[in-house]
């Protein structure tokens, strides 16, 4: 089916497109000379020199990066145990537990900032990467789970009990062949909670401190005086950067088959 | 129309009762959903009963009032519910339409591929929503780079108004949303065996009944999964459309957000909160049941497969 | 030997003593984000050796939500007037102690007899602003003089306002010659078919960045910030102009202000009065046009943030600040709302 594969790259090359043509605007603009950021006047490097001296801003991301990871790892943990065991048992109140699951997509984010915060309140817990954290995970891990349901939906368990009639443990049947088998849709899931947790606004406005504040909360505070190109920049600087380190672990993968 | 090419129900017959195991590796999962969803959860709908206080917050010195309920169900609201129903759906069947295919590429890609073209769907999603939306804006203004293009290619020879319009909350809603349809059907998609699709193909069947018959009730799961984060998100949305749509097209999102700001109305925006949250926890509850129920107890409850 | 260990000890408890009351010398800064520039903030350190944790928030109600959810304890806050009165009728502030305060003398005249805070008992002006009217003079040859010449006909699709439900209902509300003192549901009804008329006029409600559509050339006029237009005045000299509105224009005044139960009084009134000198107000002032209310620190400013008609508006024009509405803010929220969507795509 040549001419299928065909059109589906070409579509897939469309969207692509699509995707990344913002990016390649926020990449042009953080050359852009005025301070303003909205009509372009003149080209310069000023504001990739000025993130060398903005400490704010890079310890922003620096907190960012931080709070996206542990959520991700705990988000996989929770959302992907949580998966597997509504699918392996039989609870009686399944239904009800996967309906608790998801309902942090559906309240909406002031609420969940505002309701977590006077929880912390009230349980005495300081604000700070604890909390940014607690929060970020309760509205990220349902997105993993649904895309580990979604995985296991169709799972012949014949795999699993193959496995186990060939003298593995169940641990073993648990490592070698199912979390194989759900790399897929726990790569899915982690991307998803990666990117949510990195560009989180609200909630994070309630539930952080001042010593850790996140790149969004910084953005969004200098709307009013003017997004500079700073902003751009350092966005830049940080695609560039994952990309290398793309293309370096994909270069040492091919090195080491 | 069921299509069951894959043996799912066979699933349902080797799920086990829980015992102790099961449900001590269970409670951390619990434990959580009732510390940090439950807690808040119920906050909220306490406040949906109590009256505004005077900075914000809430006043339960006058007791407790139905008041707030009975607001959400004034008209002035119910047509921004529509509203925001409306654009939540078209959002996702275009992002269901658009995403497919990639998903379904980046699926059958072969295996050194796969990651580094899904990481290449991610990446522009690292950064900031703000300055990528502004991004838009600058593509789509009159004096922007779509825009000019146009005229300078004579397509055009006045500036065609794109910002500011639902059509530019629509694109700002697909653009936020698209990776989350792509990523849960991609996991589906994988598991796929090239040899079904082939004998599908090979059987007589065209590749349009291929992919119907065939290939869209396997990967049912991952659309399922796929509507659901990008749907229900898209109900809360509040950001996008406001810059998009030059803050005129406003969501339920945007009202509720207001209760918490301008209108110090804590306990109405409780009231909507808690109203959307029980509208979805019903519908989702009712459906996974029966989802349930049909597979006889089977793992796959994902609306969709039925 | 145990003389040394004795001695280093002593001096490791001094150390941790001293360290105690160092740590304890912090302040906690709740402020409108990019407010307060961060060389006022380091100044103040060095001279002081206090450390500032600076939070900020984008609006007031942000910055009440956290207050109200009983979050971390703030010793400095950053309202507009309405809502030092709304904190003060419900106890919310600790007095300020003037003896501590010398440079508050430094304070223009007319801002000790504002209402929200009559003799400035809680409260000081940190920067003063306005809301009116900026006309890209490219597009727009008519003059505007208020704003019934802003909501024409003619210049439908091409306005841009505040997405701040109280400020639109009290301009309509000037229209009939209401105050923004005198919000009643009864003024509110007769405002009503004023908005009818206007809100299809707008193309845009923006009350973060409104000076982004009028750079982009998307709209030509609008209701906004004095900051907003004063940094487009800025950026694109003789392009565009700041009018204030002859029906009556809203005067805002952001302050400063201690939470009641703030752990570090002390230190928040020593920030204030460094605040106050007219070198550091200048700072401020430089970063962020709005109008100073510092008269010593106008003084340094230059001839040309001077002229800069957004931020210090020439002529005697109608100003008033907001009152503290209480329950009816629901109303007009409720109102913009409905008005909002009748009249949208």
């Amino acid at each position: 089916m040549k001419l299928v594969q065909r059109l589906l790259a070409g579509w897939t090359g469309f969207v692509l497109l699509f995707f990344y043509l913002p990016i390649a605007v926020l990449i042009l603009f953080s050359f852009n000379e005025s301070r303003l950021n909205i009509v372009w006047t003149g080209f310069t490097l000023d504001w990739y020199r000025s993130l060398w001296t903005d400490t704010v801003l890079v310890r922003a991301l620096k907190n960012s990066l931080i709070v996206a990871v542990a959520t991700t790892a705990l988000s996989l943990l929770l959302g992907t145990t949580g998966a597997w065991l509504l699918y392996r048992y039989r609870y009686r109140a399944a239904s009800l537990l996967e309906t608790l699951a998801f309902l942090p997509m559906i309240v909406p984010e002031v609420i969940l900032g505002v309701s977590l915060l006077i929880l912390f309140v009230t349980i005495g817990l300081q604000l700070g990467y604890t909390t940014i954290v607690i929060s970020h995970v309760t509205f990220c891990f349902p997105f993993v789970m649904a895309a580990v349901q979604a995985r296991l939906a169709g799972l012949d368990p014949a795999l699993e009990e193959a496995a186990l009639d060939l003298g593995a443990t169940p641990l073993q049947a648990f490592t070698k062949v199912l979390i194989p088998y759900l790399m897929p849709a726990i790569v899915s899931g982690g991307l998803m909670s990666f990117t949510l947790s990195l560009d989180e606004l609200i909630v994070t406005y309630f539930t952080a401190s001042a010593g850790t504040r996140t790149l969004p909360l910084e953005i969004f505070g200098r709307v009013k005086k003017g997004l500079d190109p700073s902003l751009n920049a350092i966005s830049t600087v940080f695609i560039v950067f994952t990309v290398f380190a793309l293309l370096a672990t994909e270069v040492v993968r091919r090195r080491n088959p | 129309m069921q299509a069951q090419a894959a043996p799912a129900p066979a699933a349902a017959a080797s799920q086990r009762q829980p015992g102790r195991a099961g449900w001590l590796l269970l409670a951390p999962l619990i434990l959580w959903s009732f510390a940090f969803v439950v807690a808040p959860a119920a906050l909220m709908l306490v406040y949906s009963f109590a009256h505004r206080g005077a900075l914000g917050g809430v006043d339960f010195s006058l007791g407790l009032t139905l008041e707030n309920f009975a607001g959400v169900f004034d008209p002035v609201y119910l047509q921004i519910v529509i509203r925001s129903i409306w654009y939540a759906a078209i959002t996702t069947a275009i992002c269901l339409a658009m995403g497919y295919p990639v998903a379904y590429l980046i699926g059958r890609a072969s295996e050194k591929w796969r990651n580094a073209l899904l990481m290449t769907v991610m990446v522009p999603f690292w950064t900031s929503f703000l300055i990528r939306t502004y991004a838009w804006v600058t593509i789509l203004k009159s004096q922007g780079l779509l825009n000019s293009l146009a005229i300078q290619f004579g397509l055009i020879t006045e500036p065609f108004e794109m910002l500011y319009t639902p059509g530019a909350v629509v694109l700002g809603l697909v653009y936020t949303f698209l990776p989350f349809m792509i990523l849960p059907i991609y996991s589906s998609v994988e598991k796929l065996e090239g040899s079904l699709v082939e004998a599908a193909l090979d059987l007589g069947a065209g590749p349009v009944r291929a992919f119907s018959r065939v290939i869209v009730p396997l990967t049912a799961p991952g659309i399922a999964a796929g509507v659901l984060l990008v749907f229900v998100p898209a109900l809360g949305i509040y950001a996008v459309n406001d810059i998009m749509g030059g803050g005129r097209v406003d969501m339920i999102g945007n009202i509720i957000e207001n209760q918490f700001k301008t209108a110090r109305n804590w306990p109405f925006g409780a009231a909507l909160g808690t109203t959307l949250l029980f509208a979805f926890a019903v519908i989702y509850w009712w459906v996974n049941r029966r989802a349930r129920q049909v597979e006889g107890g089977g793992a796959s409850v994902r609306p969709g497969i039925t | 030997m145990i003389r040394s260990m004795a001695r280093s000890l002593v001096a490791l408890a001094m150390a941790l003593g001293l360290a105690g009351r160092v740590g304890a010398e912090e302040l906690n800064l709740f402020a409108w984000s990019e407010y307060v520039p961060q060389t006022v903030l380091d100044g103040f350190t060095k001279e002081t050796g206090i450390q500032v944790n600076y939070e900020t928030y984008a609006s007031n109600e942000e910055m009440l939500a956290k207050l109200v959810s009983g979050a971390a304890s703030y010793d400095l806050i950053q309202p507009s007037e309405y809502v030092i009165e709304a904190l003060v009728k419900e106890n919310g502030l600790v007095p300020l102690d003037h003896a501590k305060l010398p440079n508050l003398k430094n304070i223009g005249k007319e801002y000790w007899d504002q209402p929200h805070d009559p003799e400035l008992k809680y409260s000081v002006p940190y920067m003063q602003g306005t809301v009116g009217i900026v006309i890209n003079t490219d597009k727009v040859k008519d003059p505007i003089t208020g704003y019934g010449d802003v909501f024409q006909d003619k210049y439908k699709g091409r306005i841009v306002i505040l997405d701040d439900s109280l400020e639109i209902v009290t301009w309509a509300m000037a229209m009939n010659g209401h105050g923004p003192d005198q919000v009643t549901k009864a003024n509110l009804e007769q405002a009503k078919p004023i908005l009818v008329k206007w809100l299809p006029l707008v193309k845009v409600y923006d009350s973060d960045s409104p000076k982004t559509a009028l750079l982009n050339g998307d709209v030509d006029l609008g209701v906004v910030w004095s900051g907003e237009a004063a940094i487009l005045i800025k950026e694109a000299p003789g392009k565009f102009k700041y009018v204030l509105p002859k029906e009556g224009a809203h005067m805002f005044i952001d302050n400063l202000a201690i939470p009641k139960g703030a752990p570090h009084v002390d230190a928040a009134h020593k920030f204030i009065d460094y605040i106050l000198r007219p070198d550091v107000s200048r700072k401020i002032s430089e970063e962020f046009p709005y109008t100073n209310p510092n008269i010593e620190a106008r003084k340094l400013l230059t001839p040309e943030e001077r002229a800069n008609e957004a931020s210090y508006p020439p002529g005697n024009p109608k100003l008033s600040t907001f009152r503290d509405i209480g329950p009816l803010a629901a109303d007009v929220d409720k109102m913009v709302t409905d008005l909002k969507a009748k009249s949208g795509p």
